[in-house]
């Protein structure tokens, strides 16, 4: 190699050159510069015009060279200032054809290596079945069995209501029970004595709603840390016995703790007997009510718990009813729920996707279409390796520009309204904590029919009110039951728990992803622990993930584990499960309400003329494979 | 750290000081899964700046800048989301937990009871670290602080990151015609890769002074 480089220096600068002080300094010089030796001859040509002098004419030299690399680095200098704004813009090189070692741009390089050197790639086809497959061509990575099922409806919930085929293109009305201005703080500053105040402040509240539905006597309620002979009433957070027991670990009856307020009980943690409870559900972070003695001064024996009371279901005024039925001109209303991932493990491709817009678009044409994240997982194995490329007109240098030039095209397709819901594993966002702020629409460059909601965000579309919460509490909250709780469900279980503790995520401290990697040193199996995600709550914020004055219609909450759709406590809750699950297509949902006819709802209060949306009985939902 | 005593100010402390506990950015090459560790525009026996990039020179690939900043983004929020894993260290009886008391300083103690122990608890990952962390991923892309040396360096005398075999073959040091040239050359580039850690800094809360707290005593006359 060096050897044609030195003989390409002198036939280009002549037989002068053939020294060692300049061939090796012309060497550097084309290294530096990224210039072939016929550039380098050529803008060391014009250096001589315009630095000689009539009786001075500069010679081929060292010193006179590094003069010239100084000559170089200021002309390189001005160029970059004269676009300062260009960004994107990178320097432009000059194509070197001679010179196979510096690829002349990282992307001609991509390409070059594709084309010839497939052997160099990386064992698994991510590489290729990113970029090369076009949008339109079916993706040869899905296996057609699992495509031909595609559509097939996996649950159904109500199934006596029937689906509307119609394709009315109703738009619902769409009203936000948040404030988007609250979710923009300012993350990465979670201060301990703030989160201590969130906390405590959660136990008084608690105990005030308490004391008012009851009908408790403020002396009733004692400390349940210390000794005494009578009974008292207490309320405190579950915690497990130990501050070293892992966030994962299966709990039992004998190891919880009760940990009261600053002002309950000086922020103290007492040892919980639940033996004479029978039907219990405890986890990490509730918040209980118990009736109970401290005989001994060693544990609280409680005797009865006490359920803390639901939220009452909204209600709207005839008047809106029959303005949202004539909107609609008798036609079901119809919503479609996705949650991300939207790729497969293996690689980046929106395909599914893709299909998925034209399905929703020619097909299905729902009223409306709410998107969970994460749309580009910041956790994939292809991000985390670097081991990407788009095939789009733009080539993108930033995981947000993937987004604009790979995502936005696909979402801009969709007709109907569409809400997203980002999470915190979306690579897009800034606000990388739960709470969540919403997606910047603007630079996103979506279109107007697509809101940026945050996570959570409570909503009404219509009459129903809808709450949507990003974070699996579904997967993260376990508990400790006995008795009939033990035959229900565990979905029955969380759902009661997140309606019952008027919030989202009621588990403290949250969830916790991890990864076992192996030392290095092979002898020792031990491993370390390597953190992956988590719930990333932001605990002073986290007032905003609380139910506000009701109880929502429909709960939605996105989770890994199995889709599902079911009633609780008059509320429906759903799952839609993921879209895209590990390596195939996953679900998403497809709900079909009823439009609200006088007759079937029933009256909430004689005074006012408001109804209950019952929404639990005029919705049919379907779980579809995607 | 008592924040009573006086300290110098954060942003006169040389880098390689303030980003000690830092850790190293890592990028994987795309083309043969080499892995190593990328301090910016210095020499370094894993990489190589060029003209066009960051060349791995275990297989003379030049990392597209797609595959660098998707990289520096995901380790970025690993980061930030291990900050807010929450995990807490007491100073006296030493306990490691993610439990926070209703007092937040105050020591559960190994009874789990919340009394005993009178150590205080903080953050083992403080938002300060976390701060330094960002601002490191910035200097590591920063080219004006590279040409001036000014990089935390990527083979010190005493940083583990580095392997004892690297230790004793330090690369060469670039002469400053090259090192000129080679910011000059990557600017526009490593600025896209500033972007994205300025996007976090953005919206990092100990960047800004907190008025509220500083002049909370006079919201009482507003009242």
């Amino acid at each position: 190699m060096t050897t044609t480089i030195e003989t390409q220096i002198i036939t280009r600068f002549g037989p002068k050159a053939n020294e060692t002080d300049i061939l090796k300094k012309c060497g550097e010089l084309m290294n530096i510069f990224g210039l072939s030796a016929e550039d380098l001859f050529l803008k060391w040509e014009s250096y001589v015009i315009t630095t000689s002098t009539v009786d001075n004419e500069l010679q081929l030299s060292l010193p006179s060279l590094n003069k010239f690399q100084e000559f170089l680095q200021m002309k390189l200098i001005k160029s970059n200032q004269k676009t300062p704004s260009s960004n994107a813009k990178r320097p432009v090189m000059r194509t070197t054809p001679n010179m196979n070692i510096i690829p002349s741009t990282p992307m001609s390089s991509m390409k070059k290596r594709r084309l010839e050197a497939p052997g160099l790639r990386s064992a698994d086809t991510s590489y290729t079945n990113g970029g090369d497959s076009s949008p339109v061509a079916p993706s040869p990575s899905a296996t057609p069995s699992k495509q031909t099922e595609s559509g097939k409806i996996l649950e159904t919930l109500n199934a006596h209501i029937t689906p509307s085929n119609s394709i009315s293109q109703a738009k619902l009305k769409l009203f936000a029970n948040f404030n988007p201005q609250k979710y923009k703080f300012r993350t990465m500053n979670q201060k301990l004595l703030e989160v201590a105040d969130y906390l405590d402040e959660q136990i008084d509240a608690t105990a005030k709603v308490l004391l008012n539905h009851y009908k408790f006597e403020a002396s009733d309620f004692g400390n349940p840390n210390v000794q005494s002979q009578t009974e008292i009433l207490t309320v405190g957070r579950i915690v497990p016995d130990s501050p070293l027991t892992p966030y994962d670990a299966d709990l039992n009856p004998n190891s919880l703790f009760l940990e009261t307020s600053r002002s309950g009980g000086i922020g103290q943690r007492v040892q919980l007997n639940i033996s004479s409870i029978e039907n219990f559900s405890f986890f990490p972070g509730q918040i209980a009510c118990f009736k109970g003695i401290n005989s001994t001064g060693e544990f609280f024996k409680a005797s009865k718990s006490y359920p803390i009371p639901y939220l009452g279901s909204p209600v709207s005024s005839l008047s809106d009813l029959n303005t949202y039925h004539q909107d609609l001109a008798g036609d079901n209303m119809k919503v479609v729920i996705t949650s991300g991932p939207y790729t497969t493990q293996n690689d980046l491709s929106y395909d599914l996707l893709s299909r998925f817009v034209d399905k929703m678009n020619n097909e299905v044409r729902p009223n409306t279409l709410i998107m969970f994240g994460p749309f580009l997982d910041v956790t994939h194995p292809s991000i985390q390796s670097g081991n990407l490329s788009f095939d789009t007109d733009k080539t993108p240098t930033t995981l947000t520009e993937v987004f604009k030039f790979v995502i936005t095209p696909i979402l801009k397709r969709l007709t109907c309204q569409v809400i997203l819901l980002p999470s915190t594993k979306d690579a897009t966002s800034k606000h990388a904590a739960y709470p969540q702020d919403s997606f910047d629409r603007k630079h996103l460059g979506l279109p107007k029919n697509v809101k940026c909601f945050p996570n959570p965000a409570t909503f009404q579309l219509n009459e129903v009110l809808i709450g949507c919460s990003n974070n699996d509490i579904f997967k993260d909250l376990k508990d400790v039951n006995g008795g009939q709780k033990m035959k229900q469900s565990r979905f029955d279980r969380v759902a009661e728990h997140v309606l019952e503790q008027r919030r989202y995520y009621p588990v403290f401290p949250g969830g916790l992803k991890q990864k076992k990697t192996k030392s290095l040193i092979a002898e020792n199996d031990t491993g370390v622990l390597e953190h992956v995600s988590g719930a990333d709550l932001h605990v002073p914020y986290m007032g905003l993930t609380e139910f506000n004055e009701s109880l929502p219609d429909v709960l939605v909450i996105p989770s890994e584990l199995k889709f599902f759709c079911k009633i609780i406590k008059n509320v429906l809750i759903i799952n839609p499960g993921s879209f895209v699950k590990m390596n195939a297509p996953g679900s998403y949902c497809l709900m079909n309400l009823v439009p609200p006819k006088v007759e079937d709802l029933s009256k909430a209060d004689d005074v006012d003329d408001v109804y209950l949306h019952n929404v639990w009985k005029r919705a049919r939902v379907d779980i579809i494979k995607a | 750290q008592n924040s009573t005593t006086l300290q110098p100010l954060e942003s006169t402390i040389p880098d390689s000081d303030r980003f000690r506990d830092s850790k190293p950015l890592k990028l994987t090459c795309p083309s043969c899964q080499h892995f190593f560790p990328f301090g910016g525009i210095q020499s370094s026996n894993n990489y190589q700046i060029t003209h066009s990039g960051i060349r791995c020179l275990s297989c003379q690939f030049v990392l597209p800048p797609l595959s660098v900043s998707a990289q520096l983004e995901s380790f970025l929020r690993t980061q930030i989301s291990q900050y807010y894993a929450g995990w807490l260290h007491c100073d006296d009886c030493g306990i490691t937990t993610r439990q926070v008391s209703v007092y937040g300083r105050r020591c559960i103690g190994i009874s789990g009871k919340a009394y005993g122990c009178k150590g205080i608890m903080r953050y083992l990952y403080s938002d300060k670290a976390l701060y330094n962390q960002l601002l490191y991923l910035q200097s590591c892309f920063d080219v004006d602080k590279a040409k001036k040396r000014a990089l935390k360096p990527l083979y010190e005398e005493f940083s583990g990151d580095v392997s004892a075999d690297d230790k004793e073959n330090k690369p060469s040091v670039m002469s400053q015609g090259e090192l000129d040239a080679l910011v000059e050359q990557n600017r526009s580039l490593f600025e896209v890769y500033q972007g994205v850690v300025d996007n976090y800094l953005e919206d990092c809360g100990r960047r800004y002074v907190d008025m509220g707290g500083i002049f909370g005593f006079m919201s009482a006359f507003e009242k």
